[in-house]
Protein backbone atom coordinates (compact mmCIF):
# COMPACT_ATOMS: atom_id res chain seq x y z
CA UNK A 1 0.00 0.00 0.00
CA UNK A 2 2.24 2.48 -1.23
CA UNK A 3 -0.04 5.11 -2.41
CA UNK A 4 -2.04 5.15 0.81
CA UNK A 5 -1.91 9.29 1.06
CA UNK A 6 -5.19 9.65 1.72
CA UNK A 7 -5.41 13.14 4.21
CA UNK A 8 -5.73 12.25 8.00
CA UNK A 9 -8.81 13.77 8.62
CA UNK A 10 -10.49 11.62 5.55
CA UNK A 11 -8.89 8.63 7.25
CA UNK A 12 -10.58 9.01 10.97
CA UNK A 13 -13.58 9.68 9.05
CA UNK A 14 -14.16 6.53 7.46
CA UNK A 15 -12.67 4.56 10.18
CA UNK A 16 -15.63 6.30 12.47
CA UNK A 17 -17.74 5.25 9.80
CA UNK A 18 -16.68 1.50 10.04
CA UNK A 19 -16.40 2.15 13.46
CA UNK A 20 -20.61 2.73 13.61
CA UNK A 21 -20.89 0.10 11.27
CA UNK A 22 -19.64 -2.27 13.16
CA UNK A 23 -21.66 -1.34 16.44
CA UNK A 24 -24.75 -1.94 14.39
CA UNK A 25 -23.35 -5.16 13.49
CA UNK A 26 -22.56 -6.43 16.96
CA UNK A 27 -25.97 -5.48 17.99
CA UNK A 28 -27.67 -7.05 14.83
CA UNK A 29 -26.01 -9.98 16.05
CA UNK A 30 -27.38 -10.23 19.65
CA UNK A 31 -30.44 -9.59 19.11
CA UNK A 32 -30.35 -12.89 16.44
CA UNK A 33 -28.91 -14.27 19.54
CA UNK A 34 -31.51 -13.42 21.71
CA UNK A 35 -34.69 -14.21 19.34
CA UNK A 36 -32.63 -17.98 18.32
CA UNK A 37 -32.57 -18.97 21.93
CA UNK A 38 -36.69 -18.07 22.07
CA UNK A 39 -37.77 -19.74 19.05
CA UNK A 40 -35.78 -22.88 20.34
CA UNK A 41 -37.55 -22.12 23.70
CA UNK A 42 -40.72 -22.07 22.21
CA UNK A 43 -40.09 -25.11 19.66
CA UNK A 44 -39.27 -27.37 22.63
CA UNK A 45 -42.53 -26.28 24.73
CA UNK A 46 -44.42 -26.61 21.77
CA UNK A 47 -43.78 -30.36 21.92
CA UNK A 48 -43.46 -30.09 25.64
CA UNK A 49 -47.43 -29.75 25.54
CA UNK A 50 -50.19 -30.96 25.29
CA UNK A 51 -52.25 -28.28 24.14
CA UNK A 52 -51.26 -28.08 21.11
CA UNK A 53 -51.78 -31.38 18.65
CA UNK A 54 -48.97 -33.68 17.48
CA UNK A 55 -49.35 -32.71 13.98
CA UNK A 56 -49.91 -29.00 14.29
CA UNK A 57 -46.95 -28.85 16.44
CA UNK A 58 -44.46 -30.77 14.28
CA UNK A 59 -45.69 -28.51 11.21
CA UNK A 60 -45.05 -24.98 13.70
CA UNK A 61 -41.92 -26.02 14.86
CA UNK A 62 -40.11 -26.89 11.13
CA UNK A 63 -41.36 -23.58 10.24
CA UNK A 64 -39.12 -22.34 13.34
CA UNK A 65 -36.37 -24.01 12.22
CA UNK A 66 -36.49 -22.16 8.79
CA UNK A 67 -36.91 -18.93 10.52
CA UNK A 68 -33.48 -19.86 12.32
CA UNK A 69 -31.82 -20.80 9.38
CA UNK A 70 -33.00 -17.44 7.83
CA UNK A 71 -31.30 -15.41 11.15
CA UNK A 72 -27.96 -17.68 10.53
CA UNK A 73 -27.77 -17.25 7.14
CA UNK A 74 -28.57 -13.27 6.43
CA UNK A 75 -27.48 -12.27 9.78
CA UNK A 76 -24.31 -14.66 11.17
CA UNK A 77 -23.03 -15.77 8.05
CA UNK A 78 -23.60 -12.30 6.14
CA UNK A 79 -25.17 -13.80 3.70
CA UNK A 80 -27.46 -10.50 2.92
CA UNK A 81 -24.46 -8.45 2.65
CA UNK A 82 -23.19 -6.90 -0.71
CA UNK A 83 -20.81 -9.03 -2.50
CA UNK A 84 -22.44 -12.04 -1.70
CA UNK A 85 -24.71 -12.86 -5.12
CA UNK A 86 -22.69 -16.00 -5.87
CA UNK A 87 -22.40 -17.42 -2.86
CA UNK A 88 -26.35 -16.99 -2.76
CA UNK A 89 -26.34 -19.21 -6.03
CA UNK A 90 -24.89 -22.03 -4.66
CA UNK A 91 -26.86 -21.90 -1.14
CA UNK A 92 -29.53 -21.67 -2.86
CA UNK A 93 -29.47 -23.94 -5.00
CA UNK A 94 -28.16 -26.75 -2.42
CA UNK A 95 -31.36 -25.57 -0.49
CA UNK A 96 -33.33 -26.46 -3.77
CA UNK A 97 -31.73 -29.85 -4.63
CA UNK A 98 -31.61 -30.74 -0.71
CA UNK A 99 -35.88 -29.99 -0.63
CA UNK A 100 -35.77 -32.66 -3.98
CA UNK A 101 -33.56 -35.48 -1.95
CA UNK A 102 -35.36 -34.98 0.84
CA UNK A 103 -38.93 -35.24 -0.46
CA UNK A 104 -37.66 -38.20 -2.79
CA UNK A 105 -36.54 -40.11 -0.23
CA UNK A 106 -38.83 -39.77 2.50
CA UNK A 107 -42.02 -40.72 -0.57
CA UNK A 108 -39.39 -43.59 -1.66
CA UNK A 109 -38.99 -45.30 1.60
CA UNK A 110 -43.26 -44.41 2.51
CA UNK B 1 1.23 -5.37 0.35
CA UNK B 2 2.70 -8.61 0.79
CA UNK B 3 -0.06 -11.04 2.39
CA UNK B 4 2.41 -12.50 4.82
CA UNK B 5 2.89 -8.54 6.49
CA UNK B 6 0.79 -7.93 9.85
CA UNK B 7 -1.97 -5.87 9.06
CA UNK B 8 -2.09 -2.12 10.86
CA UNK B 9 -4.71 -0.15 11.80
CA UNK B 10 -3.64 2.59 9.10
CA UNK B 11 -3.49 -0.71 5.77
CA UNK B 12 -6.71 -3.13 7.46
CA UNK B 13 -8.76 -3.27 4.14
CA UNK B 14 -12.70 -3.20 4.60
CA UNK B 15 -13.26 -7.20 4.27
CA UNK B 16 -9.55 -8.84 4.57
CA UNK B 17 -10.58 -11.89 4.33
CA UNK B 18 -11.57 -11.13 0.41
CA UNK B 19 -8.65 -9.10 -0.05
CA UNK B 20 -7.10 -11.09 -2.27
CA UNK B 21 -7.96 -13.01 -5.18
CA UNK B 22 -6.70 -16.57 -3.52
CA UNK B 23 -9.22 -14.87 -0.67
CA UNK B 24 -11.97 -14.31 -2.83
CA UNK B 25 -11.64 -17.95 -4.09
CA UNK B 26 -11.96 -19.98 -0.68
CA UNK B 27 -14.66 -17.43 -0.12
CA UNK B 28 -16.52 -18.26 -3.25
CA UNK B 29 -15.48 -21.80 -3.08
CA UNK B 30 -16.45 -22.60 0.73
CA UNK B 31 -20.00 -21.47 0.03
CA UNK B 32 -19.95 -23.50 -3.22
CA UNK B 33 -18.84 -26.33 -0.58
CA UNK B 34 -21.32 -25.54 2.09
CA UNK B 35 -24.30 -26.06 -0.80
CA UNK B 36 -23.00 -29.33 -1.54
CA UNK B 37 -22.87 -29.98 2.60
CA UNK B 38 -26.63 -28.97 2.27
CA UNK B 39 -27.23 -31.67 -0.26
CA UNK B 40 -25.10 -34.36 1.84
CA UNK B 41 -26.88 -34.39 4.78
CA UNK B 42 -30.23 -33.96 2.92
CA UNK B 43 -29.68 -37.19 2.11
CA UNK B 44 -29.28 -38.21 5.50
CA UNK B 45 -31.82 -36.57 6.93
CA UNK B 46 -34.47 -37.87 4.11
CA UNK B 47 -33.42 -41.88 4.43
CA UNK B 48 -34.10 -40.98 8.53
CA UNK B 49 -37.42 -39.34 7.76
CA UNK B 50 -38.48 -42.33 5.38
CA UNK B 51 -36.91 -44.92 8.44
CA UNK B 52 -37.66 -43.18 11.32
CA UNK B 53 -40.53 -45.30 12.60
CA UNK B 54 -38.73 -48.67 12.20
CA UNK B 55 -37.31 -50.02 15.37
CA UNK B 56 -36.82 -53.21 14.80
CA UNK B 57 -35.47 -55.18 18.12
CA UNK B 58 -34.40 -51.92 19.38
CA UNK B 59 -36.43 -49.83 21.63
CA UNK B 60 -39.10 -46.52 20.50
CA UNK B 61 -37.50 -43.19 19.75
CA UNK B 62 -39.94 -41.31 22.16
CA UNK B 63 -38.89 -43.88 24.87
CA UNK B 64 -35.19 -42.64 25.17
CA UNK B 65 -34.79 -39.16 23.77
CA UNK B 66 -34.13 -36.79 26.96
CA UNK B 67 -35.26 -33.45 25.88
CA UNK B 68 -33.11 -31.54 28.52
CA UNK B 69 -30.34 -33.08 27.29
CA UNK B 70 -30.78 -31.98 24.09
CA UNK B 71 -31.97 -28.89 24.96
CA UNK B 72 -28.11 -28.18 26.70
CA UNK B 73 -26.75 -29.19 23.85
CA UNK B 74 -29.18 -26.89 21.27
CA UNK B 75 -28.16 -24.29 24.20
CA UNK B 76 -24.52 -24.80 23.84
CA UNK B 77 -24.52 -25.01 20.47
CA UNK B 78 -25.95 -22.14 19.43
CA UNK B 79 -23.56 -19.83 21.97
CA UNK B 80 -20.63 -20.98 20.12
CA UNK B 81 -21.86 -19.93 17.00
CA UNK B 82 -22.80 -16.53 18.36
CA UNK B 83 -18.44 -16.63 20.13
CA UNK B 84 -17.46 -17.39 16.64
CA UNK B 85 -19.38 -14.14 15.38
CA UNK B 86 -17.51 -12.20 18.03
CA UNK B 87 -14.45 -13.64 16.49
CA UNK B 88 -15.12 -12.21 12.80
CA UNK B 89 -16.46 -8.44 14.45
CA UNK B 90 -12.87 -8.44 16.70
CA UNK B 91 -11.48 -9.88 13.01
CA UNK B 92 -12.66 -7.04 11.47
CA UNK B 93 -11.37 -4.30 13.94
CA UNK B 94 -7.55 -6.08 13.54
CA UNK B 95 -8.18 -7.39 17.40
CA UNK B 96 -6.10 -10.29 17.07
CA UNK B 97 -6.19 -11.27 20.53
CA UNK B 98 -9.66 -10.82 21.06
CA UNK B 99 -10.29 -12.75 18.18
CA UNK B 100 -8.39 -15.36 18.98
CA UNK B 101 -9.78 -15.72 22.75
CA UNK B 102 -13.31 -15.80 21.23
CA UNK B 103 -12.32 -18.49 18.91
CA UNK B 104 -11.11 -21.08 21.92
CA UNK B 105 -14.20 -20.06 23.91
CA UNK B 106 -15.58 -21.28 20.45
CA UNK B 107 -13.24 -24.28 20.58
CA UNK B 108 -14.34 -25.14 24.09
CA UNK B 109 -18.02 -25.17 23.66
CA UNK B 110 -17.50 -27.75 20.50
CA UNK B 111 -15.75 -29.74 22.71
CA UNK B 112 -18.16 -29.93 25.40
CA UNK B 113 -21.19 -30.44 22.95
CA UNK B 114 -18.69 -33.49 21.78
CA UNK B 115 -18.54 -34.61 25.14
CA UNK B 116 -22.61 -34.26 26.01
CA UNK B 117 -22.99 -36.48 22.45
CA UNK B 118 -20.58 -38.93 23.28
CA UNK B 119 -22.18 -39.58 26.52
CA UNK B 120 -25.59 -39.81 25.11
CA UNK B 121 -25.00 -42.49 22.56
CA UNK B 122 -23.08 -44.43 25.70
CA UNK B 123 -26.46 -43.85 27.35
CA UNK B 124 -28.57 -45.15 24.06
CA UNK B 125 -26.46 -48.09 23.77
CA UNK B 126 -26.77 -49.20 27.42
CA UNK B 127 -30.92 -49.26 26.28
CA UNK B 128 -30.43 -50.93 23.61
CA UNK B 129 -30.85 -48.44 20.64
CA UNK B 130 -27.51 -49.24 18.54
CA UNK B 131 -26.81 -49.09 14.99
CA UNK B 132 -27.70 -52.63 14.31
CA UNK B 133 -30.76 -52.77 16.54
CA UNK B 134 -33.04 -51.56 13.39
CA UNK B 135 -33.00 -49.05 11.26
CA UNK B 136 -33.95 -46.40 12.73
CA UNK B 137 -30.82 -47.09 14.90
CA UNK B 138 -28.72 -47.21 11.46
CA UNK B 139 -30.38 -43.90 10.42
CA UNK B 140 -30.13 -41.88 13.70
CA UNK B 141 -26.39 -42.81 14.12
CA UNK B 142 -25.45 -42.21 10.72
CA UNK B 143 -27.06 -38.45 10.72
CA UNK B 144 -26.29 -37.63 14.32
CA UNK B 145 -22.75 -39.21 13.88
CA UNK B 146 -22.46 -37.37 10.35
CA UNK B 147 -23.04 -34.34 12.37
CA UNK B 148 -21.03 -34.95 15.79
CA UNK B 149 -17.95 -35.77 12.78
CA UNK B 150 -18.82 -32.33 11.47
CA UNK B 151 -18.18 -30.79 14.88
CA UNK B 152 -15.04 -32.90 15.59
CA UNK B 153 -13.39 -31.99 12.14
CA UNK B 154 -14.27 -27.82 13.29
CA UNK B 155 -12.18 -28.29 16.52
CA UNK B 156 -9.56 -29.75 15.01
CA UNK B 157 -9.62 -27.03 12.59
CA UNK B 158 -9.55 -24.11 15.03
CA UNK B 159 -7.35 -25.92 17.30
CA UNK B 160 -5.01 -26.13 14.40
CA UNK B 161 -5.39 -22.43 12.80
CA UNK B 162 -4.85 -21.21 16.99
CA UNK B 163 -1.69 -23.23 17.14
CA UNK B 164 -0.24 -22.30 13.69
CA UNK B 165 -0.61 -18.51 13.80
CA UNK B 166 0.19 -18.19 17.20
CA UNK B 167 1.69 -15.09 18.16
CA UNK B 168 1.25 -14.05 14.81
CA UNK B 169 -1.20 -11.05 13.69
CA UNK B 170 -3.48 -10.95 11.11
CA UNK B 171 -2.69 -10.81 7.77
CA UNK B 172 -4.19 -10.98 3.96
CA UNK B 173 -2.96 -14.70 4.42
CA UNK B 174 -4.46 -15.65 7.50
CA UNK B 175 -7.66 -14.02 7.69
CA UNK B 176 -9.60 -15.84 4.89
CA UNK B 177 -8.55 -18.74 7.21
CA UNK B 178 -10.35 -17.78 10.08
CA UNK B 179 -13.02 -16.35 8.49
CA UNK B 180 -14.07 -19.60 6.81
CA UNK B 181 -13.72 -21.48 10.23
CA UNK B 182 -16.19 -18.66 11.13
CA UNK B 183 -19.01 -20.09 8.02
CA UNK B 184 -18.16 -23.59 8.74
CA UNK B 185 -19.16 -23.21 11.92
CA UNK B 186 -22.77 -21.60 11.12
CA UNK B 187 -23.26 -24.08 8.85
CA UNK B 188 -22.77 -27.14 11.63
CA UNK B 189 -25.25 -25.12 13.82
CA UNK B 190 -27.76 -24.98 11.10
CA UNK B 191 -27.47 -28.49 10.32
CA UNK B 192 -27.99 -28.78 14.12
CA UNK B 193 -31.57 -26.78 14.47
CA UNK B 194 -32.81 -29.26 11.74
CA UNK B 195 -31.78 -32.50 14.12
CA UNK B 196 -32.99 -31.29 16.94
CA UNK B 197 -36.38 -30.29 14.95
CA UNK B 198 -36.24 -33.28 13.10
CA UNK B 199 -34.87 -36.01 15.20
CA UNK B 200 -35.70 -35.16 18.36
CA UNK B 201 -38.79 -33.03 18.55
CA UNK B 202 -40.49 -35.02 16.16
CA UNK B 203 -39.16 -38.22 17.56
CA UNK B 204 -41.02 -37.00 20.94
CA UNK B 205 -44.16 -37.11 19.42
CA UNK B 206 -44.13 -39.80 16.85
Amino acid sequence: MASNEQPNSVHHHSSLQKKIKLKQERRQHNVSFVMMILLTIVAFAAIASDAISNSVAILFIIVLAGVQVFFQLYIWMHLGHKGHEFPMWGIASGLLIALITVGTLVGLIW
Amino acid sequence: MDVGERLTDQNFPESPEKATLEGKNKFLGFWLFLGGETVLFATLFGTYLGLRNSFGKGPEASEIFQLPMVFAATIILLTSSLTSVYAVLALKENRVKQMRRWFFITLLLGLSFLGLEIYEFVEYVHEGHTFTSGAFGSAFYTLVGFHGGHVLFGCLWITALLVRNSGRGLTLYNAPKYYLFALYWHFVDVVWVFIFTVVYLMGKVG
